[in-house]
């Protein structure tokens, strides 16, 4: 450490721990030194400090030294009392006031980095004023009686030489009725070192009287303590300095000019030489005389064995006095008084030894006098000392820390002592570099005051932050605690100053609690002290405060709308964090050559629709009608790089708010901002690459006030937040001139009182959609930036009637509506439908016809068929050339829809369209519409079909339905096959099956029908007339004959059934062995206007049999024949169809052994040999039970022992061929030799189609060119006659 | 009682606080933890280099404030664990147990492959966690 003298507490305690002069004059000197502007005291206390006295003294041992700093306090008389404690109060209140005036902070300067602050040396960030204060504080316990470096040292007598009767005067001054109460009570001994002055005003002309006067005096009070004192030399008043040596004494350096003003350079010389002369002449010879008589006095009484002896036997003898709470009272002339003005001379005189030596005996005498009071004093003085001698640390801390204790013990009277005790102890620390230290002892030293215990932590927490390494976060918790204690006092600037030193240590850091509570704190005592705008910038950093409790967020949220409320205006915020805007969720909808009808429909992925519009649209290439369209390369050029859009159509933008609060926020006026320049974008293609923030709210602003409203327009929206609620807010710009036009960013408005604004970063978006679509690298441009090309026509559309929700089944007609309310027309209309299955086009002239009832059969059938020719490769639908749309007309297009499957579907249509004006840019123009459609289950249809066991080319069917629906009934109306090879016929009255009108949600119903088989050979050629089909196609199922059938061969419903089948993967050859059929059910529509038409599409039933050939045995069942005469010949009778289109070879073999060696292993334990050919009872039942299995059981009755028991007769072989469609008719014959039961099913069929010669039936020709089919049961009973 | 025990990371962001107080003092308690974080540091880069000590993740405590005590507790990745006590003789051993059994919370925690390394601690699991080992400060010892 360097010399504790030139350390800060050094400088403090060789300025205040100094002698004082008690000064006496008379009014009339005052009234000389007023004519300066300044009090007698405060003209000779510039020169009551020596820099360089140069005083030898010697110390009480005779040791010589030197003495070079010296200073003198000047103090009225009436001055040296205690200082009353309210009036101290209020000057220390002004101290801080004034210094919060003036350090508050510049409202534009932002608080400090930390790293700065920590770079910073210390007298640069410590407030200055702190000095003062601690002063100011340490001066509030001046005078005390306790210590006696407060006491007079020498006494400075003024009187003017115009005053009559000096010399009385003079006596007069020194009247004891004027003394300070320390020397009338006794506290000090009045005889002290008298100096006695003459002032003479030379304006009041030559000083011969005053010289008389010193004559005067000097016979009276001795020649050496007299002097005269000549001031006001200057006549005129206007005496210049360099230096005002007065400057520092008045501090509010009204008139600073006028101070000294009649003061000359001599008197200046008189001034300084004269107080040199009292300091070196008088006052410190007096000083080193009085310690070496008090020295000898002390050591006479108190030094040596055996006075301590009996100091102590005396001490230990006064045990029995009551304790006095202030100790017992010391007079100067009691022993104990004279050692601490020995002392308190030393060290005035800086002979710390002696002064420590003398305090050491002192503190031992007040300690067991229980005098607490002085003994914290003389503790006090002893930790000084040896910080003044540099001598044992421990031991200056141990003696401070004593007597701030003790000064604490005495309660109330003692807190300002043990203020200045600290007050002195961290100057000690602080000295040494014990920073940690010191923040404790200040926080020690604040107590009840709020106002001084908020300095303490103030200045504590700049020993934090002075500490190695630096304390940071304490140093921001006491500044934060400072500011608090501040704001009770209504120190508002102080706190707002604290506060926002500790704003740079949270700043960066994630304590947001912390954080937002300061900002919160600096806002509203912004708004306090009037600042709206520094006030409302803070506030805005804890709007977006999701992490606080709700009544937090309402807090935070309440005061920040009262401030700005306050200021009557609304804020333009750059920054304004609520609601929170996802930039990376900014979608841009517009249109190109791509139109919309649906918000829908733009959210499908471009890459769906590209891929199912690509058989529709012309390639670019092919756009360019020839090489000589001298604009096509240079705009395909800026067609690849920036974005199209048509000027008159909207451009939307898809942007995400989010409201982090628990309360719900209102924003209103949500719009984009944009910028739109005319002019061609190629000259300055930089230009808007970059926009700063100010031009940001430039152009915000501007777009708010219209100044460009013309060019474009943006829509506002106002929005309501929930609590934590994310809303897409859907914002869209018009363009109305062509040129480009960039949205750059969005602006809104919270609560109808602050604007706040977002850019959105391209980058950010660039990137994005770099990311997600690769081909669109190429596209470097900015991503919202669009080329505005002059208005085309756009078409729009509209499918009208169509539901969200349907039942499964439900078919309905459509009107899709086209409209264009441009003049231009438009050409090459094209249409394409996604599901094909679900939505079909229908015709125009079907517009006008009532549906359903225009698919019902016509009764007078008069009407010549008309074949529906289906539009199986019909993907694009081609609207007719003729068809005009443009102005304000619409035109309505049917278009059918059949909720084909359950579940949710999409729908997509894309219409495509030329613009007729052949000079606009684009060629073309699509329409995308996207429709959501759920489907719920309602019926469920099933077929069964098996043969008929007596009948050719007839089936049995049974239906099942069931109704899936949780409430809605349906009535089945009608069963239909498709195609004209088919008749239906119901087993039973619909009445008996089924006798209710409508099938309940839940309900089940099956029904058996006929299928016949009516197929007959026709041409080609053919009159088409023979392809009506059959009226026996259909079965109603409802009770009654109110309604007609429905024609299942019109068209929608042909091409569902069509895309039906296509959807389920079958071709459409190969159906003479399968039947389809479509059920027709009805129920009542929502609205009870109408019926709603259900087709439930069942395709492919097999009809059992899968070869093309059908045959069957016809024969009695029961033959009686008497066995006894000879065996029994049984005629029986093959039918057999050829259902296929061509002509068919069938050879029938028939086999008395048995056909399969596996059916030989299985019959054998059967049957008995004696009963050969009867069959057990379990065996037909067995039989019965799977009647439909063919031939299975051929050889149940065949025992590998016996021989069989009939044999076929007549040819054993049969070689028929049969035409396409046609039957014929063999006759068999078998031998019977026994009675019994026989299964006549050993022979076998083989089959073989021709080739027709027709290409397309070769594939199938050649799969089912042959096969070979084992034969049908057929039981043959034969009964014994007789 | 514990009034607060937080987490915080190694770039001394909290990752976890809560208060278990029915005062509206969770700011105070967040200026506490916050400035306990200095003396952390200072234990940090002054260690007293003595064999047992070197390893310890015991801090002990962290610096008495007018009613709270405060204990530290250093992970080896730089986690810290705060501790906030009104009791006024606190047994190390209990303080010690304490932050064992919240240390194997906070890994549990954070074993989550679902937390984001360096975000706020949001699982409810271990907050139930925690607050359970905060009920159960001190009278493990006792019974």
């Amino acid at each position: 450490m360097a010399d504790p003298a030139s350390s800060n507490l050094g400088r403090m305690l060789t300025d205040e721990i100094t002698p004082v002069v008690m000064v006496l004059r008379t009014p009339l000197v005052e009234e000389a030194t007023r004519k300066n502007g300044l009090s007698f005291i405060e003209l000779l206390n510039p020169f009551c400090a020596f820099n360089n006295i140069d005083v030898p003294v010697r110390t009480a041992s005779d040791q010589p030294y030197r003495l070079q700093k010296f200073k003198l306090r000047l103090f009225y008389a009436s001055d040296i009392a205690q200082p009353n404690i309210e009036v101290a109060k209020v000057r220390i209140k002004q101290v801080i006031t004034r210094a919060g005036e003036k350090d508050f902070p510049e409202v534009s300067s932002n608080p400090l980095a930390i790293e700065t602050v920590l770079g910073a040396t210390q007298h640069k960030v410590l407030p200055s004023w702190f000095q003062v204060f601690n002063q100011e504080l340490v001066h509030t316990v001046s005078f005390a009686e306790h210590e006696a470096f407060d006491h007079p040292v020498a006494c400075l007598l003024a009187v003017s030489s115009k005053d009559e009767e000096s010399i009385s005067k003079f006596v007069d001054l020194f009247n004891t009725n004027q003394l300070p109460s320390l020397i009338n009570d006794g506290a000090m001994d009045p005889k002290i070192l008298k100096h006695f002055v003459v002032v003479h005003d030379n304006q009041d002309g030559m000083p011969d009287r005053a010289t008389k006067v010193l004559t005067e005096m000097r016979n009276t009070f001795g020649a050496n303590n007299c002097r005269l004192l000549c001031i006001n030399s200057s006549r005129d008043g206007s005496v210049e300095r360099q230096e005002n040596p007065w400057a520092s004494c008045k501090s509010d350096g009204s008139q600073f000019q006028q101070l000294g003003c009649f003061l000359s350079l001599d008197d200046v010389d008189e001034l300084k030489n004269s107080m040199q002369d009292l300091s070196s002449k008088h006052i410190i010879p007096y000083m080193e005389q009085k310690i070496r008589v008090l020295n000898q006095q002390v050591s006479a009484t108190r030094k040596g064995f055996r006075n301590q002896i009996k100091n102590l036997w005396w001490r230990k003898g006064k045990e029995d006095v009551p304790d006095n709470p202030n100790g017992p009272t010391y007079t100067f002339n009691s022993v104990e008084f004279q050692i601490r003005v020995l002392g308190d001379y030393a060290f005035m005189l800086r002979d710390y030894e002696l002064a420590l030596s003398n305090y050491r005996l002192l503190s031992t005498d007040y300690k067991l006098d229980k005098a607490w009071k002085h003994y914290a004093g003389v503790q006090e003085m002893m930790g000084l000392t040896y910080f003044m001698l540099d001598q044992s640390r421990k031991d200056a801390e141990y003696c401070m820390e004593n007597a701030f204790s003790t000064y604490l013990k005495l309660g109330s009277s003692g807190h300002r002592n043990a203020t200045r005790c600290g007050l002195w102890w961290v100057e000690i620390l602080k000295a040494r570099d014990q920073h940690k230290d010191a923040a404790s002892v200040y926080f020690r030293i604040s107590g009840e005051e709020p106002l001084h215990s908020a300095v303490m932590l103030e200045q504590a927490s700049y020993c934090y932050l002075f500490s190695t390494p630096p304390l940071l976060r304490k140093y921001g918790f006491h500044l934060v605690l400072a500011g608090d204690l501040y704001k009770k006092c209504d120190q508002v600037k102080h706190a707002i100053r604290t506060y926002r030193g500790a704003l740079s240590v949270f700043k960066g850091t994630t304590w947001n609690h912390i954080k937002d509570q300061v900002h919160f704190h600096i806002g509203k005592w912004y708004a306090f002290l009037g600042m709206s705008d520094v006030a409302i910038e803070h506030m805005l950093e804890i709007l977006a405060c999701g992490h606080q409790s709700k009544s937090t967020q309402e807090l935070f949220l309440r005061d920040f709308f009262q401030v700005v409320q306050n200021t009557g205006k609304t804020f333009d915020v750059l920054k304004l964090q609520l609601p929170v805007i996802n930039v990376n969720s900014v979608k841009v909808v517009f249109e190109d050559h791509r139109t919309y009808a649906s918000e829908t429909a733009t959210s499908v992925k471009e890459g769906f629709w590209h891929s199912f519009e690509e058989d529709m649209i012309p390639l670019l290439s092919s756009m360019r009608s020839n090489w000589l369209e001298s604009h096509g390369k240079n705009f395909t050029q800026k067609y690849k790089e920036s974005n199209i859009c048509v000027a008159g159509e909207v451009i939307r933008v898809h942007v995400e708010l989010k409201n982090p609060l628990q309360i719900p926020i209102s924003v209103s006026n949500v719009s984009l901002i944009c910028e739109h320049s005319s002019g061609s974008d190629e000259t300055n293609p930089d230009l808007n690459s970059s926009i700063d923030n100010d031009q940001l709210r430039k152009l915000a602003i501007n777009g708010k006030i219209g100044a460009e409203a013309s060019s474009f327009l943006s829509g506002e929206i106002d929005l309501r937040l929930g609590a934590g609620e994310t809303v897409v807010a859907q914002l869209s710009v018009i363009a109305n001139i062509e040129g480009t036009l960039e949205i750059v960013g969005v602006r809104w408005k919270l609560s109808g009182s602050v604007s706040g604004f977002c850019k959105f970063d391209s980058d950010i978006l660039k990137k994005k959609f770099a990311r997600g679509k690769r081909k669109s690298k190429k596209s470097s441009g900015n991503y919202l930036k669009f080329l505005v090309i002059k208005s085309l026509p756009k078409l729009e559309g509209f499918v009208h009637h169509l539901p969200e929700t349907v039942y499964a089944g439900d078919m309905r007609r459509l009107s899709l509506e086209l409209r264009n309310p441009s003049n231009t027309p438009l050409k090459n209309l094209k249409m394409k439908v996604s599901h094909p299955r679900f939505l079909n086009i229908g015709d125009q002239d079907v517009m006008e016809m009532e549906f359903p009832s225009c698919l019902e059969k016509k009764r007078s059938s008069a009407e010549v068929y008309v074949p529906v020719k289906t539009c199986k490769a019909r993907t694009v639908f081609s609207f007719p050339e003729d068809m005009v749309i443009c102005g304000d007309s619409t035109c309505l297009w049917p278009l059918y829809l059949r909720a084909a499957a359950p579940g949710n579907h999409s729908l997509y249509i894309t219409i495509y369209y030329e613009v007729g004006d052949a000079s606009s840019i684009m060629r073309y123009r699509v329409l995308r519409m996207h429709y959501n459609l759920e489907v719920l289950p309602s019926l469920d249809v099933s077929f069964q079909i098996s043969s008929h066991p007596s009948r050719l080319q007839e089936f049995l069917g049974r239906m099942d339905v069931i109704n899936r629906t949780s409430s809605e009934s349906f009535q089945v109306h009608q069963l239909s096959s498709v195609g004209n090879e088919w008749e239906i016929s119901l087993l039973q009255p619909m009445d008996t099956v089924f006798p209710a009108d409508f099938l309940m949600a839940g309900q089940a119903l099956s029904c058996f029908f006929k299928l016949k088989n009516c197929r007959k050979w026709v041409n080609a050629e053919d009159n088409p007339s023979s392809l009506v089909p059959s009226e026996k196609a259909d079965i109603r199922l409802v009770c009654g004959n109110g309604e007609a059938l429905f024609d299942t061969s019109r068209l929608p419903l042909v091409d569902f059934h069509h895309y039906e089948r296509l959807h389920q993967g079958i071709s459409d050859q190969d159906h003479q062995t399968t039947v389809d059929f479509i059920l027709i059910s009805q129920s009542q529509s929502d609205d009870k206007s109408g019926i709603n038409i259900f087709s439930h599409h069942a395709c492919d039933c097999s009809v059992g049999s899968s070869s093309p050939i059908w045959w069957l045995i016809e024969g009695p069942g029961t033959v009686t024949h008497n066995f006894a005469v000879d065996f029994c010949e049984i005629k029986l009778k093959m039918f057999i169809h050829n259902s296929s289109d061509v002509t068919a070879s069938v050879h029938i073999s028939t086999f008395d052994s048995a056909p399969t060696i596996d059916s030989l292993s299985t019959g054998a334990s059967v049957s008995s040999a004696n009963e050969a050919g009867w069959r057990d009872l379990s065996v037909l039942n067995d039989i019965k039970v799977t009647s439909d299995a063919v031939g299975n059981h051929s050889g149940k009755l065949l025992s590998p022992a016996s021989v069989s028991p009939f044999i076929w007769s007549g040819s054993s072989s049969n070689r028929v061929t049969l035409e396409p469609l046609s039957s014929t008719e063999i006759a068999l014959q078998i031998c019977v030799f026994s009675p019994g039961t026989y299964d006549v099913s050993n022979y076998s069929l083989h089959w073989s189609l021709f080739g027709s010669g027709d290409e397309d039936d070769k594939e199938t020709g050649l799969r089912l060119s042959s096969g070979t089919c084992e034969g049908h049961s057929y039981y043959l009973t034969v009964l014994q006659q007789g | 009682m514990i009034v607060c025990v937080a987490v915080v990371g190694h770039q001394n962001n909290p990752l976890y606080i809560q208060s278990f107080t029915e005062a509206d003092d969770a700011l105070k308690l967040h200026h506490i933890v916050h400035c306990s974080l200095d003396v952390v540091d200072e234990r940090v880069n002054n260690p007293k280099k003595s064999g047992p000590t070197l390893n310890e993740t015991f801090l002990g405590m962290l610096y008495p404030t007018e009613n709270y005590k405060v204990y530290g507790y250093l992970t080896n990745t730089k986690v810290k664990f705060i501790l906030v006590t009104t009791d006024l003789d606190v047994r190390d051993a209990d303080v010690r147990n304490f932050f064992s059994r919240f240390h194997a919370a906070y890994v549990d925690a954070v074993s989550n492959p679902f937390h984001v390394p360096g975000k706020k601690i949001t699982s409810r699991i271990f907050a139930d966690r925690v607050k359970n080992i905060v009920k159960s400060f001190g009278s493990s010892s006792a019974g």
